[in-house]
């Protein structure tokens, strides 16, 4: 892929400042219009030519697309900046949203990138996306025919696609309370600081002394969408914990994954780290669940 | 092709231009505004010499359109100080040598603004988080670590 570091194409551009002009003008352009918040992935595709919008329309203008609230759980708003959203999330129960964010940029990329902009745009490693999968994030959409709120394990369709109509806007990311007992981490493997990676997991859970009631599981980079391991899940929850169930379950967790090989790792390097990453991850999130750090 | 109109705040300064859609803060800067000390290294998010202040926060100017830029205010290097009132930071860069080449300097000095803004007595650790966004090939990182904490203590005292 050759990053001509130039924008070549020509294209209309728009800074609307409500929803309701933001869903007229993606109606009025049509496909060949996109939403740009931050850009940050965006541009880049743009320069590398796998995308040529005729039409970049700006939400960062828009009104009530940026807010962080508690409210049966955390509503972001899809144009919130990473930097507010990490900020917000440094040492709260969403701990392991604030590593994912921590890992997938530097300050000028948290400064610009939006959490709505890291799921819209749809990579397979997107580094939100594994925490909110096990937040059981539900994500509000708004197009011509009004609004749709979903799962956002239904969201993801293949790599860099979505179920979003060329006419719709994501509007809000919808966190669940985590609740008393509960614990989370992630974490992710790649070459250098603030690299796309590997493999990212992040494991949420509940513990009631040694038994665990509530799991889930989630990884990036090794499928073509940011994907939930159920059967691991299962076999987790309810269950005593002790080091050889856990070591089993990391074993499931290599032989779901579908990952490929890339200039980044092979198929068979990302299976194995991606059963070391959960384990390290779901051992992290345990010790959290009674007030532990590491 | 349709031009647009652009109007920003350049190191106080009010200023406009015709720009493209597709012309990104990096080249306008350079090409139409004459802000030279925005330099252009790797343009495509990596390498941060081409960090400037959007509206007070480090923002790569290459993944930036300058429509993106419209009815902010931008801070180069040269807003921070100047040769005859440097701010702290840049007289802190020279006392420490930590301008080996020079390239990265503008982004460094942008960034640890930012750093210093936020937060104004910065451990190491968060000073390394501050600048991890900017790559320098010369220093090795030490002498910049250094000098952005002295000029920390010594806007302190």
């Amino acid at each position: 892929m050759i990053n001509t570091r130039i924008l070549t194409q020509e294209f209309d551009y728009f800074a609307p400042e409500s929803i309701k002009q933001v869903v007229e003008l993606l109606e009025r352009h049509g496909e060949g219009a996109r939403v740009i918040a931050g850009g940050t992935d965006l541009i880049n595709q743009m320069k590398e030519e796998k995308m040529s919008p005729s039409c970049l329309v700006n939400i960062m203008n828009v009104k009530g697309l940026r807010y962080i609230k508690e409210d049966e759980g955390l509503r972001i708003g899809a144009a919130t900046k990473l930097r507010d959203v990490r900020a917000y999330c440094f040492k709260s129960r969403y701990v392991a949203l604030y590593e994912a964010i921590s890992s997938l940029g530097k300050p000028q990329v948290w400064n610009m990138g939006t959490i709505g902009g890291n799921l819209c745009n749809a990579s397979p490693a997107a580094d939100t996306a594994p925490p909110l999968l096990v937040f059981k994030a539900r994500v509000k959409l708004v197009g011509k025919d009004g609004e749709r709120e979903l799962l956002l394990e239904d969201f993801f369709t293949g790599v860099n696609s979505t179920v979003l109509q060329p006419t719709e806007l994501m509007v809000e990311i919808h966190l669940d309370p985590p609740g008393d007992g509960a614990g989370n981490a992630f974490l992710k493997v790649a070459r250098v600081g603030a690299d796309i990676s590997k493999v990212s997991c992040a494991v949420f859970l509940k513990r009631q002394g040694r038994t665990c009631t509530e799991c889930r599981v989630a990884l990036g980079a090794v499928a073509p969408v940011p994907m939930r391991v159920k059967v691991v899940e299962e076999m987790i929850e309810g269950r005593e914990i002790e080091e050889s169930l856990v070591a089993k379950a990391s074993e499931i967790v290599s032989e779901e994954v579908k990952p490929i090989d890339d200039i980044r790792s092979s198929a068979e390097y990302r299976r194995q780290v991606a059963a070391v990453t959960f384990r390290d991850v779901f051992w992290k999130a345990w010790d959290r669940a009674i007030g532990g750090k590491n | 092709m349709a031009t647009y109109k652009l109007e920003l705040k350049l190191n106080g300064e009010k200023l406009s231009a015709q720009v493209l859609a597709h012309e990104n803060l990096l080249s306008v800067m350079r090409n139409k505004l004459g802000a030279k000390e925005v330099k252009n290294g790797c343009n495509k998010g990596d390498c941060g010499a081409c960090a400037v202040l959007l509206d007070g926060k480090a923002v790569n100017a290459c993944l930036t359109l300058a429509l993106q830029a419209n009815g902010k205010e931008v801070t180069t290097v040269k807003g921070i100080g100047t040769e005859d009132q440097p701010h702290p930071l840049q007289e802190s860069f020279v006392r420490h040598g930590a301008i080996q080449c020079g390239f990265c300097t503008p982004g460094m000095i942008v960034s640890s603004k930012a750093l210093l803004d936020t937060i104004p007595n910065p451990d190491r650790r968060q000073i390394r988080e501050g600048i991890s966004g900017n790559l320098c090939r010369c220093t090795g990182y030490n002498k910049i670590v250094e000098a952005i904490e002295d000029a920390a203590l010594k806007r302190k005292s």
